[in-house]
C-alpha cells in the first residue's frame, strides 16, 4: 500500500512546484538515542547520542556534539555483568582505525582527529542462544533493554545471474529454505572479498511473513557500485562478472526487526505526508530512541560467474 | 416507544376537529422537456397553505372544500395560477411553462421565502444553471467544488473532491446518485468529481438536521439526481474542453410517456502527456485517463405507476512504466451504480417509492518488476432495497415512513505476489459480509402558524455475518496468535440503535425565523486512510465484532431573515457535534496483506467534537446574484492510543473559512462570475527532531497535527459568451422580419483559476540534502503547491 501511495505522490510532484518555507514545528523534546549491537563472536558496542531540534545546526560539529560521553553502560549475559569501557577515536588501538571509521561512517583521517566515544565490553563476546540485557544510566535516568542471539540460518545457495540482455552485470541471488515453525527476520550485508567492512543494500532487512516455510529465490543489489565510477551509469546496483563478494546473512529478533522495518519505511517514504507520520518504535524501555540488537550471522562467498 | 406515541399524538391531533375536505394532487413537469420538477410550491394564498413537489414531481394538498386560486411557483417560470373548484378530490398534472415564449427574459427567485419558512436547517439546494456559469477548474463544471464554497463545508485540499461538513470526516457524507450510494465521488486522485454536470438535474446538500429518512452517515447527505431525459423531442448537448469532452443524448422512448438520457465523458490527459513528455523522460511510459457514463430511462406505466432505471459507470486508469520497462504498474479504480425505482400512487394522499440499488467500488493495483509480480485489490459492493411512503393527510402534515436494507460485501485488501517459481503466502483474500437495515417514520407538521416541526425516529440495525476468520494477535513471544472461524451466514455481532431527529422552525415577524435541530446518527461503514489527503488507496472497512459503529449527535440553532422582498437571504447558525468510535490506524500500522491478521487489528478508536458558527448572505435575484459564506469553527479528536492520549486538532480543522461568489448577467450574451476563497491552513504532523542511527538520519514526529500550513486563498473568474438565441428571417407571406428560435445553440466558457497565481500549500515535508562530512548538510521544510494560474476554455453546445 505504501508503494502505491508513493507512486501517486511521485506523479503529483511531477506536476507541482516546491519551495522552502519557514514554519513553526512545536513539540521538540531532547531524548537519548541508544545505538547498540552484539553479534556472535564480537563484543557488545554501544553509541549514545541525543536528538536534535529539526531547525538546529546540521554541520559536522553539531553532529559530533550530540555524542554522549561519561554515561554508565552495563551489559549482562545472565552470568557475566560488565560495565562497558568508553573508547574514544583519539586513542584507538593501532590497526583498528579503519574498522572504527566504517562503524562511525567517517573517513579515517578525520576520525582520528576527533574525540568520538563508543562503549565496548572487554569481558563479553556474543554467543548463540544467549540473551543480553542492557542498562544505560545517564543524567540520572536509567534505560533498559534486552536482545538475543538466535541460532543462525544459512542460505541454501548463492549465485550470480546476468540481468536482461547484459552478459556482464547482474544481481546476487540466493535460495533460502525458511523454517516453518518460527517467525524469522533477516539482515543481508555484502562486501568485496578484499574489503574490511560490510555494506548494506537498498533495504537489508526482511522477514518471512510472506514465505514462511517456503524455499524461494531472491535477489539483492550491489551497494558498493553506487559510488563506483568504474560502473557504467545504467549498471549501478549490479555486480560485475568476475567479482568475488562475501555475503553476511544474519538472523535477528522480531522486536528488533520491527525497529528496522519502520526505520527503512521512514527512510524511503521521505517523511511524505501521504503516509501516516510514524515514529520508529524502540525495544528500549525508559524513553530513549534507538535499538539494542543481537545479530546471528553466517558468511558465504560468491564468485560472480556463469 | 415514547417517540412513536408522540408522533401518533401529534399526527392525529389535526383530525379530531376536521371539516369536509378535498385533495388536489398530481405531478408537475416541465413543459419544455417533460422533466419532473422538484421543489415546486403549490400554494393556496387565501388559506395560507401549500405543498411542495417531491423528488418525482408529485404533490398532494388537502384543504377544506371550496373554490380557490391555486398558485404553482416553480422559480423557473412565472407563477401559474389555476382556479379550481375543489368540491371533491382533484387530480391535476401540470406542465409548467407552456405559456412562456422566452425563458431567458424570466428573472424570478427560485426559492422565495423558503429560507425562513421551511424547517430545513443547514440544507442547500444548488441550481445547476448557476453552477454552470461559475468559474470551473480546467473548464470542468463541478458540483462538489461548488458545494465546497458553502459555509460549513470545506475541501480536503487543493482541488480535492473530498469534502468535510461541520468537522466530520469525508466518509461521514452520504453521497447518493439517484439513491445509489457513491463510495468514491472523485476522479484523478480527487481533482474532479464523478458527477458529469450535463447529466445532473439537481443537487441537495443536508449538512445539519438530517431527516429520519436518511441514515448510515453521521455528517451530511449529498443527494444528486440525474436528468430524466426529454420526453418531447430528441436533443444532444455536449462540450469540448481543455482536458475532456462530453456528450449527452436524450429523447422520448414513447412521447410524453417515457424518455432516456445517456451521457458520456472522457479525458484526454493521456494523449496530452504522451505529446508533452519526451521519450527520454523517466515518466515516458506513464499515462492517465478517466471516463464515465451515465444513463437513465423512465417510463410512465399508468397514471399511478412510473419506473426509473439509472446507471453510472466510471473508471480512472493510471499507468506507470519506467524508461527501460523494468518496472511497470497499472492502477484502475472506479464506481458502478445502478438504481431501479418504482413510483406508485395508492391514492391521492399516499405516495410510494420502491428502489433496488446496486453500488460497487473497486480499486486495483498491479505491478511487475522483472520476474516479480504483485497485485492488490480493495473494494465494496452493496446490493440493497428500500421502500419509502409519503402520506399527505392534510395541508399541515407530511408523514413519511419506510424501510431500507443493504447487503454489504467488503474486500478491504486482497494481495497476491509471485515470482516465476514461487507464489508468496499473502493470506487468503478476506471478504466481510454484513446486513445493514433501518426503519423510520417522520412527521413534518405545523403546530400553529408560527411553529413547524419535523419529528422523526430511525431504528437502525447491523449484522456482521460470516464467512469470516477472526485473528486474535498474541504478543509474539509467550501468547501465540489464534483464530476463530465463522461459517457462511453465522451471526458474529449485532448492533442496533435508535436515532431520534427533531427540527423546528419558529416564524417571527418581519420575515425572520428561528430554527433548531437535533439529530443522532449511527454509521456502520468507515473509511480508513493512511494518508493526509483522500486517495483511492483509502480503504472502506465495515463495522465488525471488533470495529464498533461510529455514532454522533449534532445540535444546531439558527436565525434566518430575508430582506428587501426576499432579495437578500441571510442566516446565522451555530452547531455542536459530538462523535464516538471514530477510527484511525495505529501509529506505524502498515496494512497491505492478510497474513493471519484482520485490518481492524490495526485500528484504534477515539472521540471527536466540532463546533462553530456560520454566517451566510445570499442575493438570490437580479442581474447580480451570489453569496458570502463565513464559518468560524474548531474540530478536534481524542484517541487514547494516539498522541499520548492528548486531544489534537483534526487534520481539516479550519478556524476561518470564507467564500465569496458572484455572478453578473450583463445581457443575453454575456455572464461573468467570480469566486474567492480564504481558509485557515490545514494541520499536519511534521518531524520536530532528528537523530542518527547506524549513519542514517531519522526523524521523530512531534505532537499530532501540531503544525499548520499557510492560509489558503484563491480568486477565480469566468466569462460565458452565448450565441444569439434567435435568427432573423423574412416571412415569405408577409415580407416582415421574424425571429426564429435557433435549434443549435452554443456558448464559450472562459475561466481563469487562481488568477493571482497564489502558491497555496498542498502539503509540506521535511527534506534533507548533502552530508555531514562535507559540511553542506541541510534540513529544510518544503512546501509543495499544485496549481498556479490556469486559464481554460470550453465550448458547449446543444442541439
Amino acid at each position: 500500500m505504501k508503494s502505491i501511495i508513493n507512486l501517486i505522490l511521485l506523479s503529483i510532484v511531477l506536476f507541482s512546484c516546491t519551495k522552502e518555507v519557514q514554519i513553526d514545528i512545536p513539540g521538540y523534546k531532547e531524548n537519548l538515542v541508544i545505538d547498540g549491537s552484539i553479534e556472535t563472536g564480537q563484543p557488545p558496542i554501544v553509541l549514545l547520542s541525543t536528538t536534535n531540534n529539526i531547525y538546529s545546526p546540521t554541520n559536522l560539529d553539531a553532529y559530533l556534539e550530540g555524542f554522549i560521553s561519561g554515561a554508565t553502560v552495563i551489559v549482562s549475559d545472565g552470568t557475566i555483568t560488565d560495565t562497558l569501557t568508553e573508547i574514544c577515536t583519539d586513542e584507538l588501538p593501532a590497526g583498528t582505525e579503519e574498522i572504527a571509521a566504517a562503524f562511525f561512517g567517517i573517513p579515517v583521517e578525520q576520525l582520528v582527529q576527533l574525540h568520538l566515544c563508543a562503549y565496548i565490553s572487554t569481558n563479553i563476546v556474543g554467543e548463540v542462544g544467549k540473551t543480553y540485557s542492557l542498562k544505560v544510566i545517564h543524567d540520572g535516568k536509567t534505560y533498559t533493554s534486552s536482545t538475543s542471539i538466535y541460532p543462525p540460518k544459512s542460505l541454501d545457495s548463492l549465485f550470480w545471474k546476468p540481468q536482461g540482455t547484459s552478459t556482464e552485470f547482474g544481481f546476487s541471488w540466493a535460495i533460502l529454505s525458511d523454517n516453518t515453525s518460527t517467525t524469522d527476520s533477516y539482515k543481508w550485508e555484502t562486501k568485496y572479498i578484499s574489503d574490511l567492512t560490510f555494506n548494506k543494500p537498498f533495504n537489508p532487512f526482511f522477514n518471512d511473513k510472506f514465505f514462511n516455510g517456503l524455499t524461494f529465490e531472491f535477489a539483492y543489489d550491489n551497494p558498493m557500485s553506487y559510488d563506483d565510477e568504474t560502473f557504467p551509469e545504467d549498471f549501478r546496483g549490479y555486480y560485475r562478472v568476475g567479482d568475488t563478494v562475501v555475503i553476511k546473512f544474519s538472523k535477528i529478533g522480531p522486536k528488533e526487526y520491527n525497529f528496522f522495518e519502520k526505520k527503512y519505511n521512514q527512510l524511503y517514504s521521505g517523511g511524505n505526508p501521504f503516509a501516516t507520520p510514524t515514529n520508529i518504535p524502540t525495544n528500549i524501555v525508559g524513553g530513549a530512541f534507538g535499538v539494542w540488537v543481537g545479530y546471528s550471522p553466517t558468511y558465504d562467498t560468491l564468485i560472480c560467474k556463469l | 416507544m415514547r417517540y412513536i406515541l408522540f408522533l401518533l399524538l401529534i399526527s392525529t391531533s389535526n383530525f379530531l376537529f376536521s371539516q369536509a375536505k378535498a385533495t388536489i394532487s398530481g405531478y408537475i413537469n416541465d413543459s419544455k422537456d417533460g422533466e419532473a420538477m422538484i421543489g415546486v410550491k403549490v400554494v393556496i394564498p387565501s388559506l395560507n397553505q401549500g405543498a411542495v413537489t417531491n423528488t418525482y414531481g408529485f404533490y398532494s394538498l388537502t384543504v377544506p372544500t371550496g373554490t380557490y386560486d391555486v398558485e404553482y411557483r416553480s422559480g423557473i417560470y412565472p407563477v401559474e395560477i389555476k382556479k379550481i373548484d375543489l368540491t371533491k378530490d382533484v387530480k391535476l398534472n401540470i406542465d409548467l411553462g407552456s405559456n412562456v415564449q422566452d425563458l431567458e427574459e424570466i428573472v424570478v427567485n427560485a426559492k422565495k421565502g423558503e429560507n425562513t419558512n421551511s424547517t430545513k436547517m443547514g440544507q442547500i439546494e444548488l441550481e445547476m444553471d448557476k453552477i454552470k456559469t461559475l468559474p470551473a477548474f480546467m473548464g470542468e463544471v463541478d458540483v462538489i467544488k461548488t458545494i465546497q464554497l458553502l459555509p460549513g463545508v470545506s475541501s480536503v485540499s487543493e482541488g480535492g473532491q473530498g469534502f468535510y461538513v461541520r468537522g466530520g470526516g469525508p466518509d461521514q457524507n452520504l453521497v447518493l446518485l439517484d439513491e445509489g450510494v457513491v463510495y468514491n465521488a472523485a476522479h484523478l486522485f480527487g481533482f474532479f468529481s464523478v458527477f458529469n454536470a450535463d447529466a445532473v438535474k439537481s443537487v441537495n446538500l443536508i449538512k445539519g438536521g438530517m431527516p429520519a429518512n436518511f441514515g448510515g452517515r453521521m455528517s451530511s447527505v449529498l443527494e444528486v439526481n440525474m436528468n430524466e431525459g426529454n420526453n418531447k423531442e430528441f436533443k444532444a448537448t455536449g462540450g469540448i474542453g481543455a482536458i475532456s469532452s462530453r456528450i449527452t443524448l436524450e429523447g422520448p422512448i414513447v412521447k410524453n410517456k417515457g424518455s432516456f438520457v445517456i451521457s458520456a465523458r472522457r479525458t484526454y490527459i493521456d494523449l496530452i502527456m504522451k505529446a508533452a513528455i519526451p521519450d527520454s523522460s523517466p515518466f515516458a511510459g506513464s499515462s492517465y485517463f478517466f471516463y464515465d457514463f451515465n444513463a437513465k430511462f423512465n417510463y410512465k406505466i399508468s397514471d399511478k405507476d412510473r419506473i426509473f432505471l439509472s446507471g453510472y459507470y466510471g473508471k480512472d486508469v493510471f499507468n506507470f512504466s519506467d524508461r527501460d520497462g523494468g518496472f511497470n504498474a497499472k492502477m484502475p479504480w472506479g464506481n458502478g451504480i445502478a438504481a431501479l425505482r418504482w413510483n406508485h400512487l395508492f391514492s391521492n394522499k399516499l405516495f410510494m417509492n420502491v428502489t433496488g440499488t446496486f453500488s460497487d467500488y473497486q480499486f486495483k493495483f498491479g505491478s511487475q518488476q522483472d520476474q516479480f509480480r504483485f497485485e492488490l485489490a480493495s473494494g465494496v459492493r452493496d446490493v440493497g432495497a428500500k421502500m419509502d411512503f409519503s402520506y399527505f393527510p392534510n395541508s399541515r402534515h407530511i408523514i413519511k415512513w419506510g424501510a431500507n436494507y443493504i447487503f454489504h460485501t467488503f474486500t478491504p485488501t486482497s494481495v497476491s505476489a509471485q515470482t516465476d517459481s514461487v507464489v508468496f503466502n499473502t493470506g487468503a483474500a478476506q471478504k466481510l459480509y454484513s446486513h445493514e437495515s433501518a426503519l423510520y417514520a417522520l412527521d413534518e407538521f405545523d403546530l400553529n402558524k408560527a411553529l413547524k416541526f419535523n419529528v422523526g425516529l430511525r431504528y437502525s440495525m447491523y449484522h456482521h455475518v460470516g464467512e469470516f476468520t477472526r485473528f486474535i494477535k498474541g504478543d509474539g513471544i509467550s501468547t501465540p496468535d489464534t483464530a476463530i472461524q465463522y461459517g457462511k451466514g453465522d451471526l458474529i455481532k449485532f448492533y442496533h440503535g435508535l436515532e431520534p431527529r427533531v427540527s423546528l422552525r419558529w416564524m417571527l415577524p418581519d420575515k425572520s425565523s428561528i430554527k433548531a435541530g437535533y439529530a443522532y446518527n449511527y454509521q456502520y461503514v468507515h473509511l480508513t486512510s493512511l494518508s493526509a489527503v483522500s486517495l483511492p488507496t483509502d480503504i472502506w472497512y465495515p463495522t465488525t465484532d471488533q470495529a464498533k459503529p461510529e455514532s454522533g449527535y449534532q445540535v444546531s440553532v439558527g436565525y434566518f431573515r430575508n430582506f428587501m422582498d426576499d432579495m437578500f437571504e441571510t442566516s446565522v447558525e451555530v452547531y455542536y457535534k459530538g462523535m464516538n468510535n471514530l477510527i484511525e490506524f495505529k501509529e506505524g500500522a502498515l496494512p497491505g496483506d492478510n497474513v493471519n491478521d484482520n485490518t481492524d487489528n490495526l485500528l484504534v478508536y477515539g472521540t471527536g467534537r466540532a463546533f462553530g458558527i456560520e454566517f451566510y448572505i445570499k442575493k438570490a435575484v437580479g442581474k447580480f446574484t451570489g453569496w458570502i459564506g463565513y464559518t468560524l469553527s474548531k474540530t478536534d479528536r481524542t484517541f487514547p492510543d494516539l498522541n499520548e492520549g492528548k486531544t489534537f486538532a483534526a487534520k481539516y480543522d479550519r478556524r476561518h473559512d470564507l467564500s465569496i461568489v458572484g455572478t453578473y448577467k450583463l445581457n443575453e450574451r454575456w455572464v461573468f462570475s467570480t469566486s474567492f476563497v480564504y481558509a485557515t491552513g490545514n494541520t499536519l504532523t511534521l518531524p520536530s527532531s532528528w537523530y542518527v542511527q547506524e549513519q542514517s538520519l531519522l526523524f521523530n514526529y512531534g505532537e499530532r497535527n501540531s503544525t499548520r500550513m499557510a492560509p489558503y486563498h484563491r480568486l477565480d473568474i469566468s466569462a460565458t459568451w452565448y450565441d444569439k438565441a434567435y435568427k432573423t428571417k423574412t416571412d415569405p407571406v408577409t415580407g416582415n422580419e421574424i425571429q426564429i428560435k435557433k435549434k443549435f445553440r452554443s456558448n464559450w466558457a472562459f475561466s481563469i483559476y487562481n488568477i493571482y497565481s497564489r502558491a497555496n500549500p498542498f502539503f509540506l515535508y521535511v527534506d534533507n540534502d548533502g552530508d555531514f562530512l562535507s559540511g553542506d548538510f541541510k534540513i529544510s521544510v518544503k512546501q509543495v503547491s499544485l496549481f498556479p494560474i490556469i486559464p481554460s476554455v470550453t465550448w458547449n453546445f446543444e442541439l
